[in-house]
């Protein structure tokens, strides 16, 4: 198992640094804002352009980005969107919103959608059934950003349930802040709610068909017991990592929502670090990493998680 | 306790738990709100850094909007529909004392003025903290914004333009070895050609103790407007080759790059440096002197010699730059001292004054030293500064102070009780505000729904709102600074170029004026305005309402009576003025024109046609297509706007000799080439074109439509459009009172209002030509005579029919029931009032009773 494990993280490693490595040369490659259209001294801004190492070949570039910044931890200042601006400081500063909206949506859909794939496999094919994987199949093929305008429209602006935006601040645990999360976070939990209760139900109404659970019945259990002592635990060897996935989610955020209801996330600087007219190129290195590595990390924890969720199943083994 | 008796009281205990949670929350709310009058409003992007030193979009300026004071500011003047530069941390008008400085070490000559001014400071200027402000804090603060190797974005504002702090720059670039000077910038003399010496080694062109380069991207002494890139994007690329040969003969006969020609923009490019420089060698030298000869219409430097002597081999000396070794500079050179406390003295390496001098002054450069160096960070020597990036690195000295930001989220400002202005007593009852607070929402409608529900106090209208708030009682319009125009292509090349036979050939109908003059008359733009951008307005001239033409005075264009009398010359309307016709007054006449006239519209269309019969320009059995560019096929104004074109025009020509034979086709793929498709002839017609709008430099915009490098109209030739003058009630200029001066209208847009004295021809009172008279119109020269010139050549621009006025840039917003403006009309710089006039009909107690009471949602559609 540990002789696994570390094979796989040197294989994450070797796999994380191709990744960067694609990603700075494509990054460099992008066209950057010509000094003349900045209205400027043209000198002062090509001084700059020089000082920042912007004119040195690529492959020096990339050698003071692995020492000074993935070795060294210098992730350097933002040049273009937040001028001025520690990126790692930026990036710790706006990530808990992200990570906070997306995990109380997550506590909010786990739950609600196994126990609605739970309640659809018992009731299969049942009308309960029909009604719940009618609303699954809306709550899949529908983006969640028209549910965040209808929320925001109906529970927000019309009924005045909610306010309209995410509260100012940094406490997320404030009833008042979670309060006004509520919104964003029920317009992030149905899409997930109704993907979970499809994959509960449809890996649970196998399990539910299986030999051991007959033979579990015969034992004499009652069908609650059966259903929670056996058939729930082996129809979470799927549904588990596919939680883990979702968790992985958390952190990217969502672009749309975030924008909908002002959480002041990471959603849109990965995005905008690209996309402005001079790419802001220590942001989005250092995104890269982060979501690169979370995303690389996460691989190897669900395969893990494999391991300790069923014991029958082995990590490296031949 | 039975199970269920538990459930209750559990639920009871919970239920009273959360009322009395909510219960506090409200009446905190409620408390809270007593007294304090807040400004809350919106932004869609969100400042990020606020430093005045390295700061970069108007938006980033928000913040210092709020905190930080000028010199000198914008304040409305005694009738409230103009401004006035006031003192704002000075004491008074600033005080010239170039003759204290006259002598070599700051260039100031015995006799020159406003080279240097005195400004008397406030003796109680504070930073939110207490800590004073005096005359070395801001002395300080500029030796921060032009350390050397900090390269801080704003460094320039103190060096380039009309605003030139003595060695101001070269204490920046101290220490180092640039290329900043043009070769040829006015006075200098062309280096003899016999003078380069060339390096054995690396070819580099030497004279005069100098090297020489030259940079693409950036303008010159050749061409202050272009630079050569522009140039080479603007298909000159042809004559950026090295060696050209004729291919063809006789008409037929056309340049072409020799077979082993080498592209020398692409060349050249790679030897770069890092400044955007290219260190000439004998061969860029002479690539350079055949661009000139190309760009006068010679192929060779020999063949343009021929005509223009020994200045072809020098002239490229106007494309290039000196390279200088910059020594380190001491601070004391530079021309900032502070006399004592309360006195700065600025001295300029150019004479500024008037209102040019405290508009530069109306923002400063000023940071707390102490905080500021405290954030400077240097890293393998680079530079950056988190000063004005967050609440803690920041410190206020104007009338708000920064209490919180958070990035992308909310900026709160509270009053800075330290701020000198409240214990002013031309202050008393102004800045009712309290409190400031801009909140980042980024959609429209949820922008909207927070306006309605009481929680923002403005709201910017859009197209889709129109509709719904059009007549409300709380709508707001704001004149913009651009104007957008119908361009129209009359260029012969446009249907000569391609080879589609008849139907293109049948475009030169658009080179009849009143061709152009009907379509003109067949667009409503009021209506056009409703169908693609319901907050813009009809325009009706080049320069919209906003237009300053007089900064001194704040005088805006469209009110003086030159510009008035061209609306009405244009508009047919100035034999219609006066006492006992139609119109009692200029003013009523203006306010009646729509630009519509679909009877005069069918007039001019029947004209044309016999026109263009009689010239042969159609035959009698052609169709006309039109072919109108728009950048994509997704923008809904071009796309409503080309749908609004075909109707009207197709409606107009109903009844006249060319109904049936006009068509209209088109281009939606231009992209980014789209304003360049007019002059490039892809196109016969764009719409809602233009050039954005100099509120304060109108005469410095007139070039935009008559510099042949930058007209839409390619075909028309400026230089021999002939425009009279009649000059009136001057006052410098007494000589010319009562006379017509007849030069081109390049001459007085590209030479004449920029400074250079032309020659023009004074017209007798026969219409024959009479003597020459020398005129120079720069911003120095007065305005009574810039005024006359600008009124004439948007007239000349207007009677081109080419580029039609369209729509004015205008914008609407709502005004909440909260707060209220000082003006109804805005005012440049001063807007209607901003928070130091603004006032409030409830506190925020109140406002929050009132939106609750109307049901939590508030209706500003009446």
């Amino acid at each position: 198992m540990a002789k696994y494990i570390l094979k796989r993280i040197g294989l994450m490693l070797f796999t994380f640094l191709v990744i960067i490595t694609i990603c700075f040369v494509l990054v460099k490659l992008l066209p950057n804002k010509p000094p003349e259209t900045f209205g400027q001294d043209q000198a002062l801004i090509e001084a700059r352009r020089e000082q920042l190492g912007y004119n040195k070949p690529i492959m020096v570039q990339y050698f003071i980005f692995l020492g000074r910044s993935l070795l060294g931890g210098d992730w350097g200042i933002s040049e273009s969107l937040y001028v001025g601006t520690d990126v790692m400081e930026l990036f710790s500063q706006k990530l808990p919103a992200t990570v906070m909206v997306n995990l109380y949506s997550l506590l909010l859909s786990v739950p609600l959608g196994l126990a609605f794939g739970i309640f659809a496999a018992l009731k299969k094919n049942k009308w309960q059934d029909h009604v719940i994987s009618t609303l699954v199949m809306i709550f899949i093929s529908v983006p969640s950003y028209v549910y965040a305008f209808l929320v925001q429209y109906i529970l927000c602006f019309k009924l005045g349930w909610f306010p309209l935006l995410v509260d100012t601040g940094t406490n997320f645990f404030l009833p008042s802040m979670v309060w006004s999360m509520f919104p964003a976070i029920l317009s992030l939990a149905f899409g997930t709610i109704a993907g979970l209760t499809r994959f509960t139900r449809a890996e649970l109404t196998e399990v539910l068909t299986s030999d051991f659970m007959l033979l579990a019945r015969t034992k004499g259990l009652t069908k609650s017991q059966a259903t929670v002592r056996h058939a729930l635990k082996n129809a979470m060897v799927p549904i588990f990592p596919m939680i883990i996935g979702e968790f992985i989610s958390i952190l990217g955020g969502s672009i749309v929502i975030e924008q909908i209801f002002a959480v002041p996330g990471v959603g849109e600087l990965y995005i905008k670090a690209i996309t402005a007219a001079t790419p802001d190129y220590n942001i989005f290195m250092l995104l890269t990493c982060f979501y690169t590595f979370v995303g690389l990390a996460a691989g190897i924890v669900i395969d893990i998680s494999y391991g300790i969720i069923d014991p029958r199943i082995r990590m490296g083994a031949r | 306790m039975k199970r269920t008796t538990k459930i209750i009281v559990s639920a009871l205990l919970c239920v009273c738990l959360v009322a009395s949670f909510c219960a506090t929350l409200i009446g905190c709310k409620d408390k809270e709100g007593v007294g304090r009058y807040s400004y809350n409003t919106s932004l869609s992007v969100f400042p990020t850094n606020w430093n005045p030193h390295i700061y970069q979009t108007d938006t980033d300026s928000i913040v210092q909007n709020y905190t930080a004071s000028g010199f000198y500011t914008f304040d409305y003047n005694a009738t409230k529909d103009g401004y006035v530069v006031v003192p704002d941390m000075a004491t008074g008008d600033p005080i010239d004392v170039s003759a204290d400085y006259v002598g070599s070490e700051w260039g100031i000559d015995e006799g020159e003025t406003a080279r240097a001014w005195e400004i008397p400071l406030r003796k109680d200027l504070k930073w939110e903290n207490g800590e004073a402000i005096t005359a070395q804090s801001f002395v300080n603060s500029l030796q921060l914004l032009l350390q050397p190797k900090t390269y801080n974005y704003r460094a320039n504002t103190v060096y380039q333009g009309n605003f030139v702090i003595t060695n101001a720059k070269d204490y920046m670039y101290g220490g180092t070895h640039a290329y900043l000077d043009n070769m040829i910038s006015g006075d200098e003399d062309y280096v003899d050609m016999t003078e380069f010496k060339y390096n054995a080694e690396t070819g580099v062109a030497e004279a005069n103790g100098h090297d020489y380069a030259v940079k693409f991207g950036s303008t010159t002494t050749w061409d202050s407007s272009n630079s050569l890139t522009t140039y080479y994007n603007l298909g000159y690329n042809l004559y950026f080759y090295d060696k050209l040969v004729v291919e063809g003969e006789g008409e037929e006969a056309a340049w072409v790059p020799a077979e082993d020609a080498k592209d020398m923009y692409v060349e050249m490019k790679k030897n770069e440096g890092k400044d955007g420089e290219i260190v000439l060698t004998k061969a860029y030298i002479e690539f350079l002197q055949d661009l000139v000869a190309r760009m006068h219409g010679f192929m060779t430097v020999e063949e343009y010699a021929a005509e223009a002597g020994d200045y072809a081999y020098v002239e490229w000396q106007e494309l290039a730059f000196v390279g200088k070794d910059y020594d380190a500079v001491d601070f004391d050179t530079v021309g900032i001292k502070a006399l004592d406390n309360g006195n700065l003295v600025i001295i300029l390496e150019k004479p500024l004054s008037g209102f040019y001098l405290k508009y530069n002054l109306s923002s400063t450069w000023l940071v707390n030293e102490k905080l500021y160096k405290s954030c400077e960070k240097w890293t393998d020597g680079v530079y950056s500064n988190s000063y004005g990036t967050s609440a803690s690195t920041y410190m206020s000295y104007g009338p708000y102070k920064l209490t919180a930001f958070q990035m992308d989220k909310n900026i709160a400002f509270e009053k800075n009780s330290n701020w000198y202005g409240y214990n002013d007593e031309a202050n008393k009852n102004l800045y009712q505000t309290t409190n400031i607070n801009i909140t980042y929402i980024s959609g429209e409608d949820t922008r909207r729904n927070a306006f309605l529900k009481g929680e923002i106090d403005e709201y910017g209208l859009t197209a889709s709102d129109m509709e719904k708030y059009a007549t409300s009682s709380s709508i707001y319009y704001t004149a913009g600074e651009s104007t957008f125009f119908m361009a129209l292509n009359p260029n012969p090349a446009s249907y000569t170029a391609t080879a589609d036979g008849k139907a293109n050939a049948s475009k030169a109908i658009l080179n009849v004026l009143e061709f152009r003059q009907a379509l003109s008359f067949a667009t409503d733009r009021a209506q056009f305005a409703l169908a693609t951008s319901p907050t813009n307005s009809a325009a009706y001239g080049v320069f919209s309402s906003l237009i300053i033409s007089d900064p001194e005075t704040g005088t805006a264009y469209r009110t003086t009576e030159e510009a008035k009398d061209v609306l009405l010359d244009f508009w047919g309307l100035a034999d219609d003025v006066g006492e006992g016709k139609k119109y009692a007054t200029k003013d009523d006449a203006i306010a009646s024109i729509t630009g519509y006239d679909l009877a005069q519209a069918k007039e001019k269309f029947n004209a044309a046609y016999d026109i263009a019969i009689d010239q042969k320009l159609m035959d009698p059995e052609d169709t006309i297509e039109i072919t109108i560019g728009t950048p994509n096929a997704t923008t809904s104004f071009y796309n409503q706007g080309y749908n609004f074109f075909v109707n009207a025009f197709t409606e107009a020509v109903k009844g006249t000799k060319l109904e049936g034979k006009l068509t209209f086709k088109l281009d939606s793929t231009l992209g980014n080439d789209f304003a360049t498709a007019l002059q490039t002839n892809s196109v016969d017609m764009l719409f809602g074109v233009g050039w954005t709008g100099s509120a304060l430099d109108p005469y410095y915009l007139l070039s935009a439509y008559t510099d042949p490098s930058m007209q839409y109209d390619s075909a028309w030739d400026t230089k021999s459009e002939m425009v009279s003058i009649s000059f009136e009630g001057l006052t410098d200029r007494k000589d010319l009172n009562g006379k017509t001066v007849k030069m081109s209208l390049y001459d007085w847009t590209m030479k004449v209002i920029m400074g250079e004295a032309c020659e023009g021809t004074i017209v007798n009172a026969d219409g024959t030509d009479g003597e020459k008279v020398s005129i120079e119109a720069g911003t120095t020269a007065e305005n009574a005579l810039r005024l006359k010139i600008l009124a004439a050549c948007e007239g000349a621009l207007l009677m081109r029919y080419d580029m039609i006025p369209l729509i004015d840039d205008n914008s609407a917003s709502l005004k909440g029931y909260k707060i209220n403006y000082y003006t109804e009309n805005y005012v440049y710089g001063v807007g209607r009032g901003g928070v130091k006039y603004m006032t409030y009909n409830f506190d925020d107690a109140d406002w929050a009773k009132y939106v609750k009471d109307n049901g939590g949602t508030l209706n500003y559609e009446k």
